[in-house]
């Protein structure tokens, strides 16, 4: 179980990050005999520390190093230092996520060929198509659990009070509205129990329910004795030698002692923050502007998805919160159809807070309270509605830079991120709006709240796959342009973001990309 | 009573996560004393009428008006209690105060106790809401208000649910008015 391996082995596998890319790959490589080091940045949890309590979960599992956000949205006025929500701790951002695992859509891996260019955006075709993405979509789906699918023949959660709710309203307007495909036991697969609808999935499943790295991979990786994961692991810097190859990665212990752990393949897993951040600290004499930057895309493109929250006010009590967190997904305006003013598509997914993250959420910042505010949080067991999950436009501008003077307690200069709308996302973010509220008021809604987006959980792009070098970062496998011996498995080589939530899909691409590099390794290409 | 005591490291997070400065949990043990009077929890840090006031714009801040004073008190006792050992603290509410009544003497002629209409006193506080005295009164109400456990059950919020067998026994499904 205590794997160690020593820090001059340099026939390693080196991973960072332990979420859904590199929490996969781990598992998948060692399963096919690949030996590995999982460096964490953060702390091991145990099933016993996740409590249902939003704050708290808030508090104890959620990436908080200092991080600024930029650029004229309304997110970097609100939450100015904290851009993303995402997890700090062995299974990362598989921690905090709703479990919602849905495929993307063909045109989806086609967006520039589909729409040609669109002003002010940086628009690619994916290198790689779903018809060969489907095997392994199928495989993740398996290897997760995820309900309502062929591939595990679990049936669906049932439908809560929110879920019918929404569905009677889809019904009146003729909008599509389905169960959600979601990555949470309803029957006890895996040594898993099955969901019993705690009503708090986001933050980490007490029970183990929902798929996640920390519990599921991560452990059967382990437990072939070809992986050591080594939490509280900073890494600092990947070195290179004269050839270009990477040889290992730099990493600070919880003590703050620094370590190099040698390898033979460096995989970056560390999301789409902290991937583009390491590649840019590791610039040398030979790579001046960062490892694997030859394009100048490193950091570049930065996607969230497209988001908002609309929550309804109704006469009579739904109790959302007596649900999964997403019980269901109106699929209507997921398409690309220009013809609604905007390109690329948006699902509404249904999907509740409680009261004491809905207080926050209502109307972030400053401004949020009066009596306005107060008469709908008096209403919150009344309250139905939805995240609103879009495609967002890939925008050279929006990016992942270093703080020219501060340095985080690592030494390390502190990530800015800038992100802004383009203008689709805009008009995308309104007819989610409008539709939403037709929706909800076709069933009964009295008001309607409209919220901003708040710190993202789907964070992509940052790290992109495109079929040339000049283009993109990483080839259709996630392996750098540059060199041969660099992966980037996590959310950050997404060439565009898609409508769907990402966790299935950087799933997929891991379990993909360890037959790749099995397969190389075995030629001695790597 | 549930013990809401955070340790540092949470505070500082939600800190961050609010995007301000200096927000705490209300430690909320006092409710079950019985022996609060609604403006005197302040008094030994602001006075009877600062302690007065900053009761008056708690309520303003989030107006349940079914909520009691004292849910409203027990956010503000702790801040009083540590405004005591903190002179920064204490600085920070007795100018917030003092502000409070210049800005409403300025259009009023009143101080801000004595407006009766909600609107005027709406007025003063929205000219204020971008201050570290403000956005400190409200950081901690909004924790003490609805991240309060006991009245969860008043906003109709279930809570933790995971001890209970979840709600898959209990009415998940249930809605009669579809």
């Amino acid at each position: 179980m205590t794997t160690q391996f020593d820090l001059n082995d340099d026939s390693l596998v080196v991973i960072v990050g332990s979420g859904a890319g590199g929490g996969t790959l781990a598992n998948e490589l060692a399963q096919k005999g690949i030996r590995s080091v999982v460096l964490e940045a953060g702390k091991r949890f145990k099933l016993d520390d996740i409590e249902n309590d939003e704050w708290k979960m808030f508090g104890k599992i959620s990436w908080l190093d200092k991080r600024y956000v930029e650029g004229p949205a309304r997110l970097a006025k609100d939450f100015p230092n904290l851009p993303a929500w995402i997890v700090k701790g062995v299974g990362g951002a598989t921690v905090h996520w709703a479990g919602v695992a849905m495929r993307f859509q063909e045109h989806e891996f086609r967006m520039r060929t589909e729409n040609g260019t669109i002003p002010g955006a940086n628009v690619l075709d994916w290198p790689i198509t779903l018809k060969e993405l489907e095997p392994y979509y199928y495989k993740a789906e398996q290897k997760m659990g995820v309900c309502g699918t062929e591939a595990t023949g679990m049936p669906f959660h049932g439908k809560s009070s929110h879920y019918k709710v929404v569905e009677e309203g889809a019904r009146r307007i003729g909008a599509k509205c389905e169960q959600a495909t979601l990555a949470i036991n309803t029957e006890i697969r895996d040594g898993r129990p099955a969901c019993q609808v705690n009503g708090f999935c986001m933050q980490g499943c007490r029970i183990g329910a929902k798929w996640s790295t920390m519990y599921t991979e991560i452990p059967k990786a382990e437990a072939t004795g070809l992986v050591e994961v080594r939490p509280q692991s900073m890494a600092l810097r990947i070195e290179h030698d004269k050839s270009g190859k990477v040889t290992g990665v730099l990493y600070a212990d919880k003590d703050g002692n620094h370590h190099f752990q040698k390898a033979r393949l460096v995989s970056v897993a560390a999301n789409s923050i902290e991937s583009p951040r390491l590649l840019l600290n590791s610039a040398s004499a030979m790579f001046p502007d960062g490892l694997a930057n030859g394009s100048g895309q490193v950091g570049q493109n930065y996607m969230t998805h497209t988001t908002a929250g609309v929550y309804a006010e109704f006469e009579k009590p739904v109790h959302m919160y007596k649900s999964t967190v997403v019980p269901g997904v109106v699929h209507e305006w997921k398409d690309n159809d220009p013809s609604r003013g905007h390109y690329a598509g948006y699902e509404l997914e249904i999907l509740h807070l409680g009261l004491p993250f809905m207080s926050a959420f209502l109307n972030p910042g400053k401004s949020g309270w009066g009596r306005e505010l107060a008469d709908s949080l008096a209403n919150y067991d009344k309250m139905a509605g939805f995240w609103v999950c879009g495609e967002d436009m890939p925008v050279e501008s929006n990016n992942i830079t270093l703080h020219p003077t501060e340095k985080d307690q690592y030494g390390l200069p502190v990530p800015v991120v800038y992100k802004t709308d383009h203008i689709n996302d805009t008009r995308m973010r309104n007819h989610a709006y409008d539709k939403s509220t037709e929706l909800l008021e076709a069933v009964g809604a009295k008001k309607v709240n409209y919220l901003p987006p708040y710190p993202a959980s789907h964070n992509m792009g940052t790290n992109r796959m495109s079929k040339y070098a000049r283009d993109g970062v990483v080839n259709g496998w996630g392996q750098s342009h540059e060199i041969k011996n660099l992966f980037v498995s996590d959310g950050s080589q997404f060439t565009t973001s898609g409508t769907e939530n990402p966790t299935l899909t950087i799933v997929a691409l891991a379990i993909r990309q360890a037959d790749y590099i099995a397969e190389q390794m075995k030629q001695g290409a790597i | 009573m549930k013990n809401t005591t955070e340790k540092p490291a949470t505070d500082l997070s939600r800190r961050r996560f609010l995007g301000r400065s200096g927000i705490a949990v209300a430690g909320l043990g006092i409710l079950s004393t019985g022996l609060l009077t609604p403006t005197a929890w302040a008094a030994s840090a602001v006075g009877e009428h600062g302690s007065a006031t900053l009761l008056r714009m708690a309520r303003d801040i989030y107006p349940h008006d079914t909520l009691e004073d004292k849910y409203y008190a027990a956010v503000l006792t702790p801040l009083a209690h540590k405004a005591n050992a903190d002179t920064a603290l204490k600085k920070l509410l007795a100018e917030g105060v003092k502000e409070l009544d210049q800005r409403s003497q300025q259009l009023f002629a009143r101080n801000f106790l004595e407006l009766e209409n909600e609107p005027d006193r709406v007025f003063v506080l929205r000219a204020m809401e971008d201050s570290s005295f403000f956005q400190r009164i409200k950081g901690d109400l909004m924790m003490g208000i609805y991240n309060n456990p006991e009245l969860w059950p008043r906003f109709g919020y279930g809570g933790s649910a995971w001890e209970k067998g979840g709600y898959i026994n209990r009415g998940y499904d249930k809605i009669d008015w579809l």
